[in-house]
């Protein structure tokens, strides 16, 4: 009976072993590729996008790119070695020194890294809440949910016509008389009115608002083009609103407030998050207030 | 022939060593090919920019890989092909007038690192267009006046005049318009501060050159312009260096290089 020899034979072993010394290295090489490559691991090369290594720290090679062409105005290519070496040894003491600066602490003393500091994170916050584009079905959305916001902004032609305290009939007699006509210089010479600078220009709704003051534009606003309000007693007189001509604010289309309803979905994203990462530090804080403050 | 070589080394090595041999060398394929493509980028990351259009090699590998970053991030504001959207703002990649900086690969790859008002630190934001028709027209600067709606018109018929408009000549109100335009931009309105004495900007800013008819909004007409005015305008780009990582960077910057050069003929 014949017996089938199971044992490996020496060439099998001999084989078997150079495979695992290959799989071996192979694996080695990956590792250490892997190891030497990734980001935040510390490494005795330079990776090619940075200029140096300060502690582990890079200056990116754009950055000194561009501080050679603000420092000496020229490009890399034309820089020459004083050039380069001067922009690099700056750049790398600055990285020294804000080394230097955590482990003073200096956050902790100086109010302009603190606030410095505080900004930074607010920009950051700010540029995570930019970097996703919001679609047009959202902006839409937005724009119907604010419809209000969104209208030109009102124009008037006013005249602010201003009476003597002593005589209100004058002012009352005037303002029936601006009903059939416009006051030109010679009306208001003859009911001895005295006008605002702003007879004849036309205004946006807020300077009128400035110019008037509240009470008066809130009046204004609804007066019809070429109407004339009932006298108005002031502290400084009896007014009298001539408008020549009012543009009602218009309710604009999403086409043409497209820009401004991008503008206000952002500064919104950013807002929410800036509340939603304060509230994430409060609540992993571990804050104690004094007695006498709570 | 091949097959009977086949067979012959098949009966010499057996089928589990051919499957070792067949394993390692895709191992070992694979490994080069990331040594390859790890050498390729630090070549392409050592570069400098200013040189770099000229290795046609580096360029058209970069570019390739570019122009599959573009479409992925890039596209979905301005167009699969770099064409933009002016009644959005977006820039046309391809017309080679670019806002900031001279159109270098460099300048590309400043603004596709850090963005535009992006609200990186680094971010390419000296300047915004104010809001002249409202009550505060710059939140930066307050000392910027708000204008009338008679001063955003003769500052519309300026610019109108400045492009070469002919609607914006020869009327005498027309010219009276022109003149007070002329005054206002050079003096109350404060615009000689962005766009220079000449109109013809500051791409060190982005402020646009008013004396052509290459506009970013609308169609360059008063209706587009009085917009700009009265409601001021800050385009925005974000930031694609936390995203992209340095190399998809320098990639998708060289790809909207050939763009430029390519849609400037």
């Amino acid at each position: 009976m014949n017996r089938v020899d199971s044992s490996p034979g020496p060439v099998r072993t001999r084989r078997s072993f150079i495979f695992l010394g290959c799989g071996a290295t192979i694996g080695l090489l990956l590792a250490g590729y892997a190891l030497f490559t990734a980001r935040g691991t510390s490494t005795l090369v330079v990776p090619p996008e940075d200029v140096a290594l300060v502690n582990q720290q890079p200056i990116s090679r754009i950055d000194y790119v561009q501080q050679l062409r603000a420092v000496f105005d020229v490009d890399f290519e034309h820089a020459t070695s004083d050039q380069r070496r001067k922009v690099l040894d700056d750049m790398i003491r600055e990285e020294l020194f804000v080394q230097r600066g955590k482990e003073l602490d200096v956050a902790s003393t100086d109010p302009e890294v603190r606030s410095a500091m505080v900004n930074a994170v607010e920009l950051e916050i700010a540029a995570d809440a930019i970097s996703t584009q919001p679609s047009d079905q959202q902006l839409m959305d937005y724009f119907a949910a604010h419809r209000d916001r969104y209208a030109s902004e009102g124009i008037m032609t006013v005249a602010d016509l201003i009476f003597d305290v002593g005589d209100p009939a004058d002012a009352g007699r005037a303002a029936a008389a601006l009903a059939s006509t416009a006051p030109t210089p010679e009306f208001i010479s003859q009911w001895h009115a005295k006008a605002s600078p702003t007879v004849g220009d036309e205004q946006f709704y807020f300077a009128a608002k400035i110019h008037l003051g509240d009470q008066l534009f809130d009046i204004a606003k609804g007066l019809g083009n070429a109407s004339a309000s009932a006298p108005i007693m002031r502290h400084d007189g009896i007014h009298v609103l001539y408008m020549f001509a009012n543009h009602h604010p218009v309710p604009v289309d999403f086409a043409t407030a497209r820009d401004r309803v991008l503008g206000d979905y952002r500064n919104e994203s950013i807002s929410r998050m800036r509340a939603g990462d304060e509230t994430f530090l409060r609540k992993r804080a571990n804050v104690l207030i004094a007695n006498d403050l709570r | 022939m091949a097959i009977a070589v086949g067979s012959r080394i098949l009966s010499l090595m057996g089928i589990k060593s051919l499957a070792f041999v067949a394993v390692g060398l895709c191992v070992c394929a694979v490994t080069s090919s990331m040594l390859q493509k790890h050498r390729i980028e630090a070549q392409l990351l050592r570069a400098d920019p200013a040189v770099l259009p000229k290795e046609a090699g580096l360029m058209s590998y970069a570019g390739q890989r570019g122009r599959s970053i573009f479409g992925q991030n890039c596209a979905s504001c301005h167009g699969s092909n770099g064409q933009g959207d002016s009644t959005r703002g977006i820039p046309n990649l391809r017309d080679g007038d670019w806002l900031y900086g001279m159109g270098s690969l460099s300048d590309i790859e400043q603004v596709v690192n850090y963005g535009i008002r992006s609200y990186h630190p680094k971010t390419w934001n000296l300047a915004i267009m104010p809001a002249y028709g409202t009550l505060h027209p710059s939140p930066r600067d307050s000392k910027i006046p708000s204008l009338s709606p008679a001063n955003i018109r003769d500052l519309v018929s300026f610019l109108l005049y400045r492009q070469g408009h002919s609607s914006a000549q020869g009327k005498a109100a027309d010219v009276r318009g022109i003149a007070r335009g002329a005054a206002l931009f050079s003096d109350v309105g404060g615009c000689y501060d962005c766009h220079g004495p000449d109109g013809e900007g500051d791409p060190a800013i982005g402020a646009p050159n008013l004396t052509d008819r290459i506009t970013l909004y609308g169609d360059g007409g008063p209706e587009a312009l009085t917009q700009s005015i009265t409601y001021g305008r800050a385009g925005v780009c974000p930031a694609w260096i936390t995203v992209l990582g340095p190399v998809g960077v320098r990639e998708v910057a060289v790809y909207v290089y050939g763009l430029a050069l390519r849609g400037s003929g």
